[in-house]
């Protein structure tokens, strides 16, 4: 394999690290306040609530779906366990373990929908986004929790080991592992690869696509779920405003980390570091109080070059010979 | 009436070849002005590569095409449209929402400056539909047409286009005879206006009543050229076909267990078509699955492996009835396994890794707690396979869209291996492949029925067949005509299947 | 044939059962709330659908050839910016402003079928990137320059009301019979849902693919331009967060018409329908005190209802 395709091959990896390398030395370089303790902080906590929100479409993605509900369920969860520690008094482990199966359960329903009526998965959950976003706010009247239990806030504020390592990174640590390790070593994350990449295959093989569809849509409604109790517990507070922004960074991290948009295949690692991107950036701009055209304007450029960079590279790997 | 003095179409020394396997091989079509010729070969014989280059969509390697003696050269569908080639589909090619006078004049769309001008649209459509005689009017939409309906449409378009040759693929695929019949009365018609065409079709019946003269090609060559039908007699044109003059070589004997049937069919009817199959397969056999394209071959496959719905009849499986509803049904519970026909499309996940490929059928079984899955315990299952069938690829990971034909088959095999599965449907396993690994493939199939694997074997290659089979059931409209005990010798054998497809 | 096939393309018995709903609702309103039909709740009513229907057209469009436009709302917000500068900061007169910012939608709309055409990545995928863009355009211009007010006449015309008809509707109006007219009797709208149709006839019809795909954006693009331009006229203020929230409704809108997402078929009365509907039932929800957040949970339920039937009907027919 000569070096150019090697580089090729793990772009997602290397590249995007350098990208962001290189932008942690741009921003520190202008701003001393980047590297600050509290700069730290801030941007690795949102950067592993992103990566989380990230992994929440790439499941789906990687077996050739959509998750359009991923900010509605976001927002809904949000609520859902502010509501049950603050309205309803249940000590938050509970209420975060509840709501965690609760999130499980809505992604299936959108699994349960897509298979049950063979309409594809934009439609079903641009609907079910609606849905659960109604739903959020006819239960809350649009009100925001904002009085969270003491342990809840304290883990979103701690910092571990007096550095600025929240105990939400660890969080996005074990997600990440866990997914790195369902699509390598896991029956079922080869069988979901399978089904994305050519569903009619798969099934003739004997994969039970129907399971592995509903599973997908589960496990994304409970990673948004995730990323809802993470974001909840950074802001110390539940607002309905949660999960309006999600939609777009769930797509862009994955792209941005090798993950198609048709299916067949997952770059795990690719889209942590697609999110750790988008959170560089949104902390740099901040910083740097350069206006947010520049974050917006070289968000979307660099998605364009990305995916045209993918798509020469496959071109190129087509055009290989075939022996 | 013939005018043979400038051919309408001729196709002269055509080689066109894709990795690993020669698709044309200096192959001749020869097309008159107010002639039918009939196209016809099994599957794999060249057929749609040959229309493909006709029609523009493929370059040949080597060859000349001329157009009513002019020699030319397109570099897509578009301009060999423009010169004058029509070309009718075996899927429809229309605009569902639009008009039937729309499709016709798609692409020469009168025009009002930017507007359409419809009446001249509906006006130039209804000349051409009253020239076939057909009696829909042009404003009607197409997608409430019927499949016949939309084919004739289609033959219109190519008709108002005046293009002087028809290519017609499978017409009457998918439309009645009652409907059929009317299609060739059309053509009939546009054959007396001139018009050249050129007829694919697997139904010799049709050919028989429809066409003038005929060329059949087999693995890539021509097996007669422009012949006359008039002087053709059918067992001629079925030999011509499936090749009766080649060498078999023989395969050692191998046991049988014939005490009790490893599967029992009786009066098996599906949703695919399949309509009261009985058989019985055993251990350690062969039993081979004869008969021209569409007699129902694969979709009694299909039936068996849960790809599509039994509606009647009984599965018996080591003598315990089967309620067969998915793919992963038969797999799991019964041990049924598939090499699809269809390999690129439904047997292969061609991005993905030879090893993904093979292991699919496995790591259900193999995975352990949580369904986790050791690599290199994955690996090795994984290369005892592809050293079995001595599969030629540089690596576990290799993507299988990279590999040749041959080695993409093997893999597609290995992974029913890999299954274990009980009974295996082997369907067209050497279409498209070359001469090397086809008979490498067939001694690998003997193998594995050597060491008692049951295999149902679906061929339109009568040669593989007589090679391969034990016993070789004959098949005609969705139902088995026939068995024939296989002695392995070719002019007996191949007689009396023939004689069965009569 | 000349009058009979425009009335044709408008007069798709699909939509009749969406007439029908409409109708219903519009009658139990009637009757649910006297404040309904009142001139003000109808002025109300269509002046909302007149922003709704033109963000549907504007995705209509683009589905109409088999691909979307995730960057509408941001289109819209972009030419919002624009045309608000020029016609405060640079005291450019209204017309031209006006046609300034359509000018700027339209080729913002080609950019994007530029990149699709030219790179062949999917529509999701560059329509999501240009968005972000369009926002981030959007964002350094605002933040550049910032204003608020707007041309007296411009507000005036925007905030007008005739009874209970907004003036604002004329546009839409105008827009929308347009379209109905490109779609069904032109040669560029002809081929867009050629392409959408079937890829590969049209290719062998000689349909310029590339150019066609073009058109569709940038016509797109146009229509985000002209409803964001409304927009702005109707609350009388640039306001640069227009469009943030366009992408589920022009979805919506389609979707609940009966328009198909794999392309070929425009229903510009479903489309209609569908877009007062949903504004009938915002509006509804208002009149009758009930919680306004039951219109997101509605239109959810709606868009499932409008597939799951014409699923439904398929079944039906097939069988």
């Amino acid at each position: 394999m000569n070096i150019l395709t090697r580089i090729g091959q793990n772009w997602s990896r290397f590249g995007l690290f350098l990208i962001i390398v290189a932008f942690w030395i741009f921003f520190s370089s202008v701003s001393h306040a980047f590297l600050s303790d509290f700069n730290l902080f801030t941007m690795l906590r949102l950067a592993s609530c992103m990566i989380v929100i990230g992994y929440a479409q790439m499941v789906v993605l990687s077996a050739g779906e959509m998750n359009l509900a991923v900010g509605a369920i976001g927002g809904l969860m949000s609520l859902f366990v502010g509501g049950l520690m603050e309205a309803a008094h249940v000590p938050s482990i509970p209420a975060v373990l509840i709501c965690l199966v609760v999130s499980a359960l809505v992604g299936m329903v959108n699994g349960l929908l897509v298979v049950g009526t063979g309409i594809n998965s934009f439609v079903i959950t641009l609907a079910t986004a609606n849905i659960f976003t109604g739903i959020m706010y006819i239960t809350t009247k649009g009100n925001a929790f904002n009085f969270m239990p003491p342990d809840f806030i304290a883990f979103g504020k701690t910092r571990l080991f007096g550095l600025p390592i929240s105990p939400l990174i660890l969080v996005m640590l074990v997600v990440t592992v866990f997914l790195f390790f369902l699509y390598r070593n896991t029956a079922l994350g080869r069988e979901i690869l399978a089904v994305g990449a050519n569903r009619g295959a798969a099934r003739m093989s004997g994969v039970r696509t129907s399971r592995v569809l509903v599973i997908v849509h589960t496990l994304s409604g409970f990673l948004a779920g995730v990323a809802a109790v993470m974001m909840t517990a950074m802001l110390a507070s539940a607002v309905p405003a949660t999960g309006t922004d999600w939609l777009l960074p769930s797509f862009v991290a994955p792209a941005l980390g090798g993950t198609l948009i048709s299916g067949g295949n997952v770059a795990v690692v690719g889209t942590l570091m697609g999110g750790l991107l988008l959170g560089t950036l949104n902390s740099g701009i901040l910083m740097l109080e350069i206006s947010n055209f520049w974050l917006q304007f070289f968000l979307g450029v660099i998605l364009l070059l990305t995916i045209g960079l993918d798509r020469l590279r496959a071109i190129h790997a087509e055009r290989a010979v075939v022996q | 009436m013939e005018n043979s003095e400038v051919l309408a179409l001729e196709a002269v020394g055509m080689y066109k070849a894709f990795p690993g396997v020669q698709a044309l091989d200096n192959v001749d079509l020869r097309l008159r002005h107010g002639e039918i010729q009939a196209l016809i070969g099994e599957n794999g014989a060249g057929k749609s590569t040959l229309i493909k280059i006709i029609t523009g969509l493929y370059k040949q390697d080597q060859g000349i095409l001329r157009l009513d003696g002019r020699e030319v050269e397109f570099s897509n569908t578009h301009e060999a449209m423009k010169a004058g080639i029509s070309f009718v589909p075996q899927e429809r090619n229309l605009i569902p929402a639009f008009t039937v006078g729309e499709n016709i004049v798609m692409g020469r769309t009168p025009t009002k400056g930017v507007f359409v001008d419809y009446a001249a649209v509906n006006r130039e459509a209804q000349r051409w539909l009253d020239v076939m005689g057909l009696d829909i009017a042009p404003t009607t939409v197409v997608k409430n047409l019927s499949a016949a309906q939309m084919q004739l449409v289609e033959i219109a378009k190519a008709l108002s286009m005046e293009n002087k040759v028809l290519l017609l693929d499978e017409p009457t695929a998918s439309i009645t005879p009652h409907e059929a019949e009317f299609l060739f009365e059309v053509l009939r018609g546009l054959k007396k206006r001139g018009v050249a065409i050129l007829f694919v079709s697997h139904k010799l019946e049709e050919v028989y009543e429809l066409c003038d003269r005929v060329t059949v090609l087999r693995d890539g060559r021509n097996a007669c050229t422009d012949e006359p039908l008039a002087t053709m007699d059918r067992d001629r044109l079925v030999s011509l076909m499936i090749g009766r003059t080649q060498k078999v070589t023989e395969l050692p004997a191998k046991p049988i267990e014939r005490d009790e049937p490893i599967l029992e069919v009786r009066g098996l009817r599906a949703k695919s078509g399949t309509n009261g199959v009985d058989f019985k397969l055993y251990r350690g056999e062969i039993l081979g699955l004869y008969g021209l394209v569409g007699a129902g071959r694969s979709e009694l496959a299909r039936a068996l492996v849960g790809a599509s719905k039994i509606i009647g009849g009984e599965v018996i499986i080591q003598g315990k009835p089967a309620k067969i509803h998915s793919v992963s049904d038969a797999l799991n519970r019964h041990g049924i396994g598939y090499v699809s026909e269809d390999r690129k499309v439904e047997g292969l996940i061609l991005p993905h890794s030879v090893a993904a490929n093979i292991s699919i059928t496995i790591w259900r079984r193999i995975g352990g707690p949580f369904g986790w899955i050791w690599s290199r315990k994955e690996k090795g299952l994984v290369k005892e396979y592809v050293d079995k069938l001595d599969i030629k690829t540089p690596s576990l990971m290799q993507l299988v869209k990279n590999l040749s034909g041959g080695n993409q088959q093997k893999v597609s095999l290995a992974k029913w291996l890999a299954a274990q599965a009980r009974i295996l449907i082997i369907d067209e396993p050497t279409v498209g492949i070359d001469i090397k690994t086809k008979y490498a493939l067939h001694d690998l199939i003997w193998n594995l029925a050597k060491q008692g694997q049951a295999i149902l074997l679906i061929s339109s290659d009568m040669p593989e067949m007589i090679r391969l089979a034990d016993r070789i059931l004959v098949m005609k409209n969705h139902q088995i005509v026939g068995e024939i005990q296989n002695n392995h010798n070719y002019e007996q054998i191949s007689a009396a299947i023939m004689q069965k497809l009569m | 044939m000349t009058k009979t096939s425009l009335l044709r393309t408008l007069v798709n018995i699909e939509w009749a059962g969406l007439l029908g709903v409409v109708i219903l609702a519009v009658v139990i309103m009637a009757f649910a709330s006297p404040a309904f039909l009142s001139t003000y709740n109808q002025y109300v009513l269509m002046r909302d659908v007149a922003i709704t229907l033109l963000v549907a057209l504007s995705q209509l469009v683009v589905l109409a050839i088999g691909q979307m436009n995730l960057s509408l709302g941001m289109i819209g917000g972009l030419v919002v910016v624009i045309t608000g500068g020029l016609m405060e900061v640079w005291h450019v007169p209204v017309p031209l402003s006006v046609l300034i910012g359509v000018i700027v939608g339209t080729a913002c709309g080609l950019l994007n079928g530029f990149i699709i055409v030219r790179s062949g990545i999917n529509s999701f995928i560059v329509t999501i990137a240009t968005s972000s863009v369009f926002l981030g355009i959007n964002y350094g211009m605002t933040e550049a320059v910032p204003f608020y007010n707007l041309t007296p006449e411009f507000k005036a015309f925007g905030q007008a009301r005739w009874g209970s008809f907004p003036p604002i509707l004329i546009v839409t109006i105008i827009v929308t019979i347009l379209i109905a007219i490109f779609f069904a009797r032109t040669i560029p709208g002809r081929q867009i849902l050629a392409v959408g149709g079937n890829l590969l006839a049209s290719q062998t019809s000689g349909v310029p693919v590339g150019r066609t795909v073009m058109m569709a954006h940038a016509i797109s693009g146009a229509i985000a331009a002209v409803a964001g331009i409304l927009l702005m006229a109707r609350l009388g203020q640039a306001q640069p967060t227009i469009g943030q929230n366009w992408l589920l409704p022009s979805f919506a809108a389609p979707i609940i018409g009966g328009v198909a997402l794999s392309g070929g078929s425009v229903t510009i009365m479903g489309t209609v329908l569908a877009a007062l509907l949903i504004a009938i039932i915002q509006d509804a929800l208002v009149l009758l005190n009930a919680d306004p957040y039951y219109v997101q949970f509605l239109l959810g339920v709606l868009i499932l209802a409008a597939v799951g039937f014409d699923r439904l009907a398929k079944r039906q027919r097939e069988a």
